[in-house]
């Protein structure tokens, strides 16, 4: 009976405190309540979705009148082309989500545009060099083929993966092309750097597609005697359209 | 209670303990059914790769004649794409290790002369090689070779659109439209 008595008032004991709304620890102010966020897959049509909006950017880009109003009368059609040709994806890719029973999204990738997207624009309408606007059409084709090729590892339809690569290599070569456009010629498939030890664009790059941030210098010389390097990254978890 | 109907409710008491504790297990398993990760790797991808070494092994062959005839920067040019041809071999049958078949080593075709004069032959090669890749990646189940054939096509897309203009296309034919 001492036993279970003692075993009773213990056991009472740890109740009352557990069940005490009372905070054991002193603090000031309030803490907000936090929400948990929702857990979200990355499906294929998020993918997608998020194909739409980078080429949607993409052609927004091109289309900007910080680049149409600087491109010479030789790459403006060149330019102009390109982003014609990302409007045209966005029907592909519209097949693509409607297969899927997804919805299209028909917006720019706004978390983008805002990282670096106006950034560039502003930079090509400040510099006020011709030049900038195939730099910033290189960059921008390099991107969506490396944001293409990225996403062929985020999708588990091996048949979608091909369809992302068709799309991914059409930017690929227009990407070569404006690296030609800028450094043209045998001389400029690979790698080298000029006299003063500057890189030059190179059609080449690399052996394989990369998936590192593209960099692009933009813009006027500064006081220092140096431009801005704009870096320009592939989506990622928070810049997918969910 | 007597013993034998005592028995009987402890074993369904079990028994029913037992589905209360494999229901969150068989749950889980449905979900992961529907919710399955694509394998990294899959024996099954194996001759659909073979088949792209083979054609990698092939384009190494062609451009080892097609080097032969050039000088300066056409030469380095074309001996940087050949070295990305040997490259994208080599990744392969690292892949396959020891299930890669023995590739042939017969040229696709015997570009010889002027870069000018040869541009034009190997942009469809390489236009080629990228379609029989892409067309592999929409069968194998295998992520991780998906991916290594997605870098390697995003290069020969480049090759191709490069050497269509060193070929004379125009800068918007190069593209492909």
């Amino acid at each position: 009976m001492l036993r279970s008595s003692g075993a009773l008032a213990a056991t009472t004991a740890v109740l009352a405190a557990c069940s005490s709304t009372k905070p054991s620890v002193a603090r000031i102010g309030m803490s907000p309540t936090t929400v948990k966020l929702e857990d979200l897959a990355v499906t294929d049509v998020i993918l997608l979705r998020t194909a739409m909006s980078m080429e949607t950017m993409a052609a927004a880009m091109l289309s900007d009148s910080a680049v149409t109003a600087l491109a010479t009368k030789d790459s403006a059609s060149v330019i102009a082309a390109f982003a014609t040709d990302h409007t045209s994806h966005l029907q592909d890719l519209r097949v693509l989500i409607s297969a899927r029973n997804g919805e299209a999204y028909s917006e720019t990738n706004t978390k983008l545009m805002e990282a670096y997207g106006q950034n560039a624009l502003d930079l090509v309408a400040s510099g006020k060099l011709p030049a900038d606007t195939l730099a910033l059409t290189l960059a921008v084709e390099t991107l969506i083929a490396a944001t293409y090729q990225y996403f062929v590892s985020l999708t588990a339809e091996p048949a979608l993966r091909a369809d992302m690569v068709r799309l991914g290599g059409r930017s690929s070569r227009r990407a070569a092309v404006a690296a030609q456009l800028i450094n043209g010629g045998t001389a400029g498939f690979a790698p080298a750097t000029d006299a003063a030890g500057a890189p030059l664009v190179a059609t080449l790059p690399g052996a394989f597609g990369s998936l590192s941030a593209v960099q692009v210098q933009l813009g006027p010389v500064n006081d220092t005697g140096t431009r801005a390097t704009v870096l320009m990254d592939t989506p990622s978890l928070n810049s997918l359209i969910y | 209670m007597s013993m034998t109907t005592r028995r009987r409710l402890i074993a369904s008491l079990l028994a029913g303990g037992a589905v209360v504790a494999a229901a969150p297990l068989f749950a889980g398993h449905a979900s992961a059914a529907e919710n399955t990760a694509p394998p990294h790797r899959d024996a099954a991808d194996n001759d659909a790769l073979d088949a792209c070494l083979e054609r990698e092994s092939r384009m190494v062959a062609t451009y080892r004649i097609a080097v032969a005839g050039l000088t300066g920067d056409d030469l380095a040019a074309m001996t940087l794409i050949l070295d990305h041809h040997v490259a994208y071999a080599q990744a392969l049958k690292g892949y396959l290790a020891v299930e890669a078949h023995k590739p042939s080593n017969a040229p696709l075709a015997s570009p010889a002369g002027s870069l000018s004069s040869i541009a034009r032959q190997l942009a469809t090669l390489e236009d080629q090689t990228a379609t029989i890749h892409t067309n592999a990646i929409g069968t194998i189940k295998g992520l991780d070779a998906a991916t290594l054939l997605a870098s390697i096509v995003t290069v020969e897309a480049r090759h191709a659109a490069a050497l269509e203009l060193i070929a004379g296309s125009s800068p918007i034919a190069a593209v492909g439209n």
